[in-house]
């Protein structure tokens, strides 16, 4: 098998343009196909760091919009394994010009003495928490959210809001570490409370929940809906990772989405690469005469051609899955990615699903052909004039 | 002495395909001894090509028998056929046949490839190759660096490479030049007389069979003397 490798990559370089343009059409599937494959296993495949498995979120049972009562808090931490919930309120709002990307970043209204124990991966330097938990209308910044802006503790941070009408000026207290994206700003929910008119306040669209033990996150989920089962609000509980899953698919079946496209893509690179053997397999029956009269035998004709099949498709996967790492790269530090569940931009699994998808397209598409350049006859494939 | 090394009885080659029906050859009797060089002539279409492909097992007969060095081809099957072919025949075509993307040195060294012999064993037996057919000097050249007489040479090269003991040639003189023709001519006498391996060549050209030990004319498939 070895032995026919040098003429496996001759045959592969005769024709440049086509093996190149083969290689840049299968590259930029397999490109695809890799982003895919590493979101699918972000989302639904992942293990959650520690901190996110010792994290629940709660929501009202019917949506990500309807809020539920603040006297929700104090019945969760009842639940054994409970130790700590916290408010967490989706703002909106606008800052500076709303059309700018760069301007929406999320902003949450939190309790700033339970935040940084709830989200223990986060880190800010003591004095900077002390100076956020005292002012009410303190707020914290992601180092990247900080980067972008320039923000330096101490500045001045304007917002309008729309969910909560009204203007609001914010004082950075401090700029927090994280290991994922930090494109957020946190502040004190209270401050957001107090603005509003009576008939408004008490209404909560999340908390934040810290549990105990990892191996108690279903049970203890469970518990808290059990305790609203009743009520005109009733929860839902869910472990952060769902949480996120859950919110994303609000843009639709994330996971027929992303088996869809896969499979599209899949399918169409199979027809054009069958077609690009296939011609030139057609190119060669003469050749395939020739090395049939000097003792080939169909079996290793049929492998020489199967080989170079599969060294053009898998050159395209490794390629594929090069540029996919790039624009996972892209995504784990786009905003977006703070919502995402942890990337790994080199996953081991992703480059295998590349490459083993190139190979296998490399064989389907060959392998009529080969088979029949395999079976027919020398003198038939002598006489062929291409 | 004459052992006999190509025997064939009421040899029949027909192709048959929807509408047309060709006899290629009919009932073909023919005895070729060990170390002959037999020229195969006759007009054009009257199946010495086809006469040659079932010598060398690139197709099969439709009737009759034929044996070649000691085996009924018919029993054997395509692997072994294969095997069978790249050890003890070698093929010259009128068009050279070289492949395109690959050296002299690399074309002659192909049919090595299927044995157990190393890289640097199968080099040297495929320089060797080429300097018997004076071409030691070509080693690196590509097929269309190199002339026609040249190239069919390097043919030669590849097809004697694995030593075998029949060598068949498929007009080898009919595209070269009256040079080249001669070249190639002398090459597959000496091959005959040597080296003893046993010739058929199939020729158009009353010239090129003077080279040869013995003749046979094939008329509309059926041999004629
Ligand atoms: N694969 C094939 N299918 C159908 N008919 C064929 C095939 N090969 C040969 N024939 C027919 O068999 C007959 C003998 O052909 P063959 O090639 O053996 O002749 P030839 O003596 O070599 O002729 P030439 O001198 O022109 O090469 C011809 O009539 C030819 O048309
Ligand atoms: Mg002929």
């Amino acid at each position: 098998m070895f032995r026919y490798l040098p003429l496996i990559l001759k045959n592969c370089w005769r024709n440049r343009r086509r093996t190149v343009l083969t290689i840049a059409s299968i590259g930029i599937s397999m490109c695809l196909l890799g982003v895919m494959v590493a979101m699918f296993h972000a989302f639904f495949l992942s293990d959650p760091t520690p901190e996110q498995a010792l994290r629940l979120v709660a929501r009202n049972r019917i949506s990500f919009t309807v809020s539920m009562p603040l006297s929700y808090r104090a019945q969760i931490k009842q639940v054994t394994g409970v130790r700590v919930v916290m408010v967490s309120q989706w703002f909106g709002g606008v800052y500076k010009d709303a059309r700018d990307p760069k301007n929406q970043f999320p902003r949450y209204g939190i309790e700033p003495d339970k935040f940084f124990t709830i989200f223990s991966e986060l880190h800010m330097p003591e004095d900077q928490k002390k100076a956020f938990e005292r002012d009410r209308a303190g707020c914290v910044v992601g180092r990247d959210l900080a980067k972008t802006f320039g923000f330096k503790v101490g500045d001045r941070l304007n917002m309008t809001g729309d969910i909560f009408p009204g203007n609001y000026e914010f004082t950075i207290r401090g700029i927090f570490d994280s290991p994922r994206n930090s494109d957020e700003m946190y502040f004190d929910y209270e401050y957001l409370e107090q603005t509003m008119p009576e008939r408004r306040r008490g209404n909560v669209i999340m908390y934040d929940i810290l549990i105990d033990n990892p191996a108690n996150s279903a049970r203890i989920a469970t518990a808290i809906d059990d305790q609203f089962r009743n009520s005109t609000a009733q929860t839902k509980t869910e472990s952060e990772q769902a949480f996120v899953v859950g919110f994303l698919a609000l843009l639709g079946n994330v996971k027929m989405f992303l088996v869809a496209i896969s499979g599209a893509v899949l399918f169409t690179i199979l027809l054009v690469s069958a077609n690009t053997m296939a011609m030139s397999v057609r190119e060669r029956a003469r050749e395939v005469g020739i090395l049939k009269t000097l003792g080939f035998t169909p079996a290793s004709i049929l492998i020489m051609i199967l080989g170079e099949a599969c060294a053009i498709s898998m050159a395209g996967g490794i390629i594929g899955y090069l540029i996919s790492t790039l624009l996972m790269q892209g995504v784990a530090k786009s905003p977006f990615g703070g919502f995402l569940p942890a990337i790994h931009v080199f996953d081991p699994s992703v480059a295998l699903v590349c490459v083993l998808a190139a190979g296998i397209i490399g064989v389907m598409s060959s392998l009529v052909p080969a088979l029949n350049a395999s079976r027919t006859t020398i003198v038939e494939a002598l006489r062929s004039t291409d | 002495m004459s052992e006999a090394i190509i025997q064939t009885t009421k040899l029949t080659k027909e192709f048959i395909r929807d509408e047309f029906h060709v006899v290629a050859l009919k009932d073909v009797n023919l005895e070729i001894a060990k170390g002959e060089f037999v020229a195969l002539m006759g007009p054009s279409g009257s199946g010495k090509s086809t006469l040659l492909h079932l010598i060398a097992a690139m197709d099969r007969p439709t009737g009759g028998e034929i044996r070649v060095l000691g085996h009924a081809l018919r029993e054997l099957n395509d692997r072994q056929i294969a095997h069978w072919r790249n050890e003890n025949v070698g093929f010259i075509f009128q068009q050279f046949n070289l492949i395109p993307v690959l050296s002299a040195l690399e074309n002659v060294e192909l049919p090595l490839k299927l044995t157990n012999l190393r890289k640097s064993e199968r080099i040297e037996h495929a320089t060797t190759a080429l300097k018997l057919v004076g071409l030691g000097d070509r080693l690196h050249h590509l097929p269309r660096q190199l002339s026609g007489g040249q190239e069919q040479r390097v043919a030669m090269a590849r097809a004697i490479v694995t030593d075998p003991s029949l060598i068949l040639a498929d007009e080898p003189t009919g595209n070269l030049d009256a040079t080249s023709a001669l070249e190639v001519l002398t090459i597959l006498g000496r091959l005959n007389k040597e080296f003893g391996k046993t010739v058929v060549m199939v020729t158009h050209d009353p010239h090129a069979a003077q080279f040869a030990t013995k003749m046979h004319h094939l008329e509309k498939g059926e041999l004629t003397n």
